[in-house]
């Protein structure tokens, strides 16, 4: 009994302030991606000639974004069924939103009128074992020119 | 080319419009209707298997669990003779009872050293009785009541039913060759709560009941083990105290029985048969 108690105030704990968090994250994501909207992300071709830049320069963001309890038990039951793992989908989604927007925002600090060519890298911290903690690192690199 | 265009992404493309806890409501309806279906399968299996499991592989379930018994059995007594002829002269009677051939293995006895009176039979038709059991006895009858109760049992396959559910992963086992060790079944066999119901308490009694009368010819004495352990009265627990214990009878159930000697006119007197002496010591031989 006190196992199950102990177990629904865990998922309790994990729903509310998780989605709360994950609310707020958005919304901070959304207002940032309205206000760097004016520096274009481009990517080009080998065989493509690249925009004529005075300077370029690497910029790197990268975050780190931890599962809560109810995701990690959303997944473990949705890994005996199979099938879409909705609950990942938003949190590799904020991953990769917020990498972009700290290296745009990097590159708009130096003065960058675009940056192009932007590679992602994941990276699974732990989570290997249960009872670990469990997050995932997101990677975006690009060339900020001017 | 036109000059570069901001253009603001409003929807979301990567993640699926599905609330969490509807997505989760949903899974556990799918984990737990399927682990119904599973629950509900296993059962019908276990019990479709407890009347048409082979004697040969009842045998080596029977055995695997015997051997695993926490409780020493008495070497070679001549008071499993004793009970052997007792048991084999219940089992002619059988067919004078009109209670249907049985279809079980061929009896193992067994003397538990053990001082609390009881009885029990396990797959593979290994009956055991206590050491306690043998003293407590005044009279053959009430013996023989105890022992038919336990062929009522193993008549009706009750040992391998109260396996439920583990008797399919028992079965499974020893069809594989994992029976063959002994070590393996019993851990499977614990997992189960080995509890007769009290509807086979009640069919068992009334086989044991029927076995007796055609056997004396009269049910004289034959309850008087039962009477003498009876369960204390504990009022409106009784019924919750009943489902979990079998061997010493509520007086509910010595009552129905009594009731049922009336209703069938079978005949409660008549001589009672003398148990042999020093029954409850070694070889027959006086305590020391």
């Amino acid at each position: 009994m006190i196992e199950l108690i102990t177990f629904l105030i865990l998922i309790g704990v994990g729903y509310f302030v998780g989605q709360h968090f994950e609310s707020q994250h958005y919304a901070s994501i959304k207002a940032r991606e309205k206000q760097t909207l004016h520096i274009p992300l481009m990517t080009f071709g080998a065989k493509q000639t690249l925009p004529h830049a005075h300077e370029a320069q690497m910029f790197v963001g990268s975050v780190v974004v931890a599962n809560d309890y109810f995701k990690t038990f959303s997944a473990s039951l949705r890994n005996l069924v199979g099938g879409r793992m909705v609950v990942y989908e938003s949190l590799i989604d904020r991953g990769r939103r917020e990498a972009v927007l700290r290296m745009k925002e990097e590159a708009i600090a130096w003065g960058a009128s675009q940056v192009i060519n932007i590679r992602f890298e994941t990276a699974n911290i732990a989570g290997q074992q249960a009872n670990q903690a469990s997050c995932v690192e997101v990677m975006a690199y690009g060339t900020g020119i001017r | 080319m036109g000059p570069y265009v901001p253009k603001e992404m409003t929807e979301e493309v990567n993640i699926t419009p599905i609330h969490p806890l509807m997505n989760l409501a949903h899974l556990f309806a799918t984990v737990a209707v399927t682990g119904l279906l599973i629950y509900g399968g296993l059962g019908i299996a276990a019990s479709q298997l407890a009347t048409r499991i082979g004697p040969k592989t009842e045998e080596k379930i029977g055995a695997a669990i015997t051997a695993s018994l926490p409780v020493k059995t008495v070497e070679s007594d001549s008071r499993v003779a004793y009970l052997e002829d007792l048991l084999s002269e219940l089992q002619r009677s059988v067919e004078t009872a009109k209670l249907g051939k049985a279809e079980y293995p061929p009896l193992k006895v067994r003397i538990l050293e053990m001082d609390a009176e009881n009885a029990m039979v396990s797959a593979g038709s290994y009956l055991m009785v206590t050491e306690g059991l043998l003293a407590a006895v005044t009279s053959e009858n009430e013996l023989a009541f105890v022992l038919a109760h336990e062929l009522g049992h193993l008549h009706h396959r009750d040992p391998l039913r109260a396996m439920g559910r583990s008797l399919v992963f028992v079965a499974l086992g020893s069809l594989l060759g994992i029976g063959q060790s002994t070590s393996a079944l019993p851990s499977v066999v614990n997992l189960a709560e080995l509890s007769y119901s009290r509807q086979q308490e009640t069919t068992a009694d009334d086989y044991a009941q029927a076995l007796i009368v055609a056997h004396y010819g009269h049910g004289a004495r034959s309850l008087g083990f039962f009477e003498r352990n009876r369960e204390p009265d504990i009022g409106a627990l009784n019924k919750l105290v009943e489902w979990q214990q079998t061997h010493p009878m509520s007086s509910d159930r010595i009552e129905r029985l009594k009731n049922r000697f009336q209703q069938k006119n079978w005949p409660t007197t008549g001589a009672a048969t003398p148990l042999p002496e020093n029954i409850g010591c070694a070889n027959f031989t006086s305590c020391n």
